[in-house]
């Protein structure tokens, strides 16, 4: 018998590693739950019946976005701020994956370890968020946007502390009244779920020219002796690269401000493709930023396999480059900061927990360029301003000293070009970034530059009046 | 009338809270009444040395006598073999046996033939050494008895009737949670389940209080509370299933009865074992004959509208074959029939092409092997082999093989093989510490929620703390199980007794862990709880071996 016992001990083990077990996956558990439970099949918080526990989003200064009111989720009054917030806020079909109310909307409705979702409605305790935007500046930016009827993104944000201040994105839709969507209308409602801020990339066009601006800047000893020929066009590789205009003998800074293809081609290829691509690299242009459980989507910048006249187009933002408008606003946000970047956030406070239930961090910084480089290109951005867009449309950015650079991405021949513009304030009483894209539009100077100018100076508004 | 409301709602979430709470008082008081009501330890008989005078407590029902280490009774004397002759307690009186010694064994100068009874005061000779067989108060130094049954408090444990008052209790809290489900349809439908189950429950106590008038009954409790649990929580789901489910219990344990009472004379058992390898061999068969194919697996027998599994049966077979009282075990030379019996049984499995049931069979071999042998190296051996094996159906079976690209992966083919697996771990992590009430969940639309995934079903509506403890409560058999081993009537009880809850704890870990992507998703049952006919025939069938280990099971009458 005392054999047997013995044996016995066998699967006493395998009771003990049983035991082991479920410890384990009980710690899985408490450190996992919250993504478990965030998943867009759980039945426990999908649909609107998810967000009818849900509790308030407000904006920076306190204005509610969407808030629930007798079972009903209700969105602000505004139409431009509903409409131009969408993206940012999300609506009731949770169809927009990278909105606060899709990610997280398990801990809006009050989702906790030890509660689960089994509250009664009754019950439940919700969280509110409020958002680093400004409802106002929003709902500016968006009725410019939207007045072309493009596909476009604006996102402006504060380069000191990543807070962003506005973000919109079109085609939208009213949250209050989301579409429904069938094959008989699904053209007219392309691309709407997506928020072009974070998800979309374009061709970026002469704003590209800072990236080439940062590389000649680090490579080309002579930069600010050199001058250049433009006569409009002129064949590099075998093959011709065009300019918008004749300008002549030009120096760097004019052909910055005046945007001159030639000379920003020429630069391309005079410093080469291993050049090109190592600042691309630098800058980030290939990388993604994480922005609140986002991955911002991957700018594209490679000329391993190009040939010296594709290198020369790339150099001004043709060929196969492609930038994120999030991306490009972090980029003018290291330049203005001295070579670093801060992180964007869209998330300022939460009620009770919730900023430790998203996993809210500090924002991280971005070490893209040295501050040498930034500085010179902060000096070729204002000229670019003050030399250039402040005399072809007065009043534009009134009240402050803004740096930047538009662009005209040509992206083939039927359609329209992408209308660009990005760029950075120098007050210290308003740090902000900025980058605003008009798909298909036309010139960026006509079609991006008003967006950005009501924009900034919306947002400049609010934080002069201690938003 | 928004207060009233919120008073309903404050009642229903007391309610959630309450049945954790409860389900481990529950557990408690089973496993608190197991340790009671105990024949203090003391020798049953003594062997008094006549040339030292030394006397050696005799404590067990069946004793190895021998020069090994591990015989119950150690005899340093060269002239005895290592395994020398086994004494063993039966009704009729004390036997003794020689296994094969050099020397012989020889009551009264008398040499023993097969087994020979041994009276107070006969002098048992072996080797050289010559005992005096003596009666047990002839020993008087205290005895160390295990932890499971040392300090027990003087309480007695709780009356069987109110233990199962509790229960029937807890089974009709979770039918009112099922009542105030939240599309509030056929609010009947649960009471009359609830009625059926207390029925079945209540007819089961008093058969086994009143017919076979046994004193405990909190084996049977801890099943009943479990087997309740499994059929509450299918009225939600698919009502028709939670009777069926109860009809399979009901035929469980009268089958539970039955295997009781046939080994209830361990010497008589093997006249069974010829008859029973047909009947298990014959099963098998008829599942690969007329068993119809689901998920590749030719495992499912169909009767008219109810579907039936043979191999879980065999399961109960198998152990009852695989255990034997001592003396057979230590005169039989080698496990040959066995091993015969297992190939043959494996390769109608393999033929069946079922992985879950054809991997339990293997655990079960693996333990019954050892538990009889205690031979570490034969199981290495068979492990090796087995390991073989599982590389050839993973070449061939490649639908197997994807249970395996999911593991530990399960999120990156959350729309493929890893399907199962996330819908349980997002609908745990929803159902918090409390659950989010029975009928409430989601887990249910997935299939096989209600078989494979039941464990998150279960954490799912009542919460991580009730699944967890039910997990628990099964495992814990085991301790039940290795306490009583050595106060069994017989070898042939504790090993089939180890080896059942050794099984049930495998099958726990394997539906627990696969559920949870801790294993690989098996489709293997949890005890008691996953819903299927012959799976919750075969755990009751299972725990009668557990039953019969416990001495008080035949020795005790009310």
């Amino acid at each position: 018998m005392k054999r047997i016992l013995r044996r016995n001990t066998l699967i006493l083990i395998f009771a003990i590693a049983f035991i082991c077990g479920v410890g384990y996956f009980s710690f899985e558990l408490i450190v996992n739950a919250e993504s478990w439970v965030d998943q867009p099949y759980n039945a426990h918080v999908s649909g609107s019946g998810g967000l009818e526990q849900a509790g308030v989003i407000f904006d920076r200064n306190g204005y509610i976005l969407a808030e629930t009111s007798d079972g009903v989720r209700v969105y602000n009054e505004n139409p431009s701020v509903r409409l131009g917030l969408l993206h940012t806020v999300g609506d009731n079909s949770l169809n927009i994956s990278t909105a606060v109310q899709s990610k997280y909307r398990s801990q809006l409705s009050g989702y906790n370890l030890i509660w689960g979702l089994n509250m009664p409605q009754s019950m439940r305790m919700s969280h509110d968020i409020t958002l680093t935007v400004d409802a106002a500046t929003c709902a500016a930016a968006y009725d410019v946007l939207a007045s072309y009827g493009k596909k476009g993104a604006c996102v402006v944000y504060n380069y000191q502390t990543g807070e962003v201040l506005c973000s919109v994105s079109t085609p939208g839709y009213d949250p209050a009244d989301p579409p429904h969507i069938d094959e008989t209308n699904e053209s007219e409602y392309d691309g709407v779920y997506l928020d072009n801020v974070l998800s979309s990339t374009y061709t970026p066009g002469s704003v590209f020219k800072i990236v080439t601006s940062a590389a000649a800047i680090e490579n080309i000893y002579d930069l600010d002796s050199r001058t250049w020929n433009c006569t409009g066009e002129k064949e590099i590789g075998g093959n011709t690269v065009t300019c918008t205009e004749t300008h002549g003998e030009i120096d760097y800074k004019t052909a910055m401000s005046r945007s001159c293809n030639i000379a920003f081609a020429e630069m391309a290829v005079e410093m080469g493709r291993d050049v090109m691509n190592q600042t691309a690299k630098k800058l980030g242009i290939n990388d993604t930023y994480e922005v609140d459980d986002v991955k911002t989507a991957k700018g594209h910048f490679d000329v391993s396999k190009a040939d010296e006249n594709q290198l020369g187009w790339s150099g001004i933002g043709q060929y196969d480059d492609y930038v994120n408008p999030m991306q490009m606003a972090i980029l003018c946000g290291a330049i203005a900061n001295g070579g670093t970047a801060v992180n964007p956030t869209y998330i300022k406070d939460g009620s009770g927990d919730l900023l430790r239930l998203i996993g809210f961090k500090k924002p991280k910084e971005h070490n893209l360029m040295n501050s040498t480089t930034a500085s010179q290109l902060d000096e070729v951005m204002r000229y670019t301003v003050s030399d250039y867009y402040s005399s072809q449309r007065p009043g534009l950015f009134e009240g402050l000293s803004v740096c930047a650079k538009t662009g005209t991405a040509e992206v083939g021949e039927d359609k329209k070009p992408n209308a660009w513009m990005v760029g950075y304030s120098q007050d210290q009483d308003a740090p902000l970034a900025f980058a605003c894209v008009v798909e298909n539009a036309g010139f960026g100077f006509e079609y991006a530059c008003p967006v950005a100018d009501a924009a900034m100076k919306a947002a400049a508004n609010c934080l002069r009046n201690g938003g | 009338m928004p207060d009233l409301s919120i008073i309903f709602d404050a009642g229903v979430v007391g309610l959630r809270i309450l049945l954790p709470i409860y389900a481990i008082v529950i557990v408690y008081q089973c496993y608190a009444a197991m340790r009671r009501r105990r024949r203090s330890e003391k020798p049953l008989v003594t062997l008094c040395n006549t040339q030292t005078g030394s006397v050696i407590p005799i404590l067990f029902w069946e004793n190895s006598i021998g020069r090994s280490k591990a015989s119950d009774v150690v005899v340093s004397d060269l002239a005895v073999s290592r395994n020398h002759c086994v004494l063993l307690r039966r009704s009729e009186g004390w036997f003794i046996t020689d296994v094969g010694s050099s020397g012989g064994t020889f009551v009264n100068g008398v040499p023993v033939e097969g087994r020979a009874q041994v009276l107070i005061n006969d002098v048992i000779t072996i080797g050289s050494t010559d005992f005096e067989f003596r009666r047990g108060e002839e020993f008087q130094a205290p005895l160390r008895s295990s932890w499971f049954f040392s300090k027990v408090s003087d309480k007695p444990a709780m009356k069987a009737w109110k233990l199962m008052l509790m229960i029937t209790l807890f089974h009709f809290f979770m039918a009112v949670e099922a009542t105030f489900w939240n599309d509030g349809s056929n609010p009947m439908s649960p009471m009359v389940l609830f009625g059926a189950l207390a029925a079945v429950e209540w007819g089961f106590f008093t058969v086994t209080y009143f017919a076979l008038r046994r004193v405990n009954f909190e084996l049977e409790s801890l099943a009943l509370f479990l087997t309740g649990i499994g059929v509450m929580l299918l009225v939600r789901q698919v009502e028709r299933s939670a009777y069926i489910q109860l009809i399979a219990a009901a035929v469980g344990m009268v089958m539970f009865c039955v295997i009781i009472k046939l080994i209830e004379d361990p010497d008589k058992i093997s006249r069974f074992r010829f008859p029973m390898m047909f009947v298990a061999v014959g099963l098998l068969l008829t599942s690969i004959l007329f068993g119809k194919i689901t998920k590749g697996a030719a495992n499912w027998i169909y009767i008219g509208a109810f579907s039936f599994q043979p191999s879980e049966l065999v399961k109960i077979i198998y152990i009852f074959i695989g255990a034997g009282t001592l003396d057979k075990l230590q005169t039989k030379k080698s496990l040959l029939e066995f091993i015969v019996f297992s190939v043959i049984c494996v390769g109608l499995l393999a033929l069946m092409g079922d992985f879950g049931t054809a991997l339990i069979f293997f655990v079960t071999f693996l333990l019954i092997a050892f538990m009889r042998s205690g031979d570490i190296k034969t199981i290495i051996l068979a492990v090796a082999a087995a390991a073989f094996g599982v590389t050839f159906v993973l070449r061939f079976k490649p639908y197997v093989a994807d249970r395996f690209k999911a593991w530990r992966h399960a999120w990156q083919y959350a729309q493929a093989e890893g399907y199962q697996q996330v819908h349980v771990l997002t609908y745990i992590a929803s159902g918090g510490l409390f659950g989010v009430g029975i009928g409430n969940g989601f887990l249910k639309q997935v299939a096989a929620s209600e078989s494979d995934l039941v464990f998150g079903l279960v954490a799912e509506e009542m919460g991580i703390i009730v699944a967890v403890t039910l997990a628990l409560s099964v495992a814990l058999l085991v301790i039940y199980t290795r306490a009583i081993t050595t106060r069994s009537r017989s070898t042939f009880y504790s090993i089939s007794a180890g080896c059942a809850a050794g099984l049930l704890v495998v099958q726990l870990s394997l539906n627990v862990f696969g559920a949870t992507d801790l294993l690989p998703l098996t489709g293997v049952t949890f005890p008691f709880i996953s819903c299927g006919g012959s799976s919750i025939m075969s755990v009751w069938g299972l725990i009668a071996f557990i039953k019969a280990a416990d001495e008080r099971t035949y020795s005790i009458k009310r």
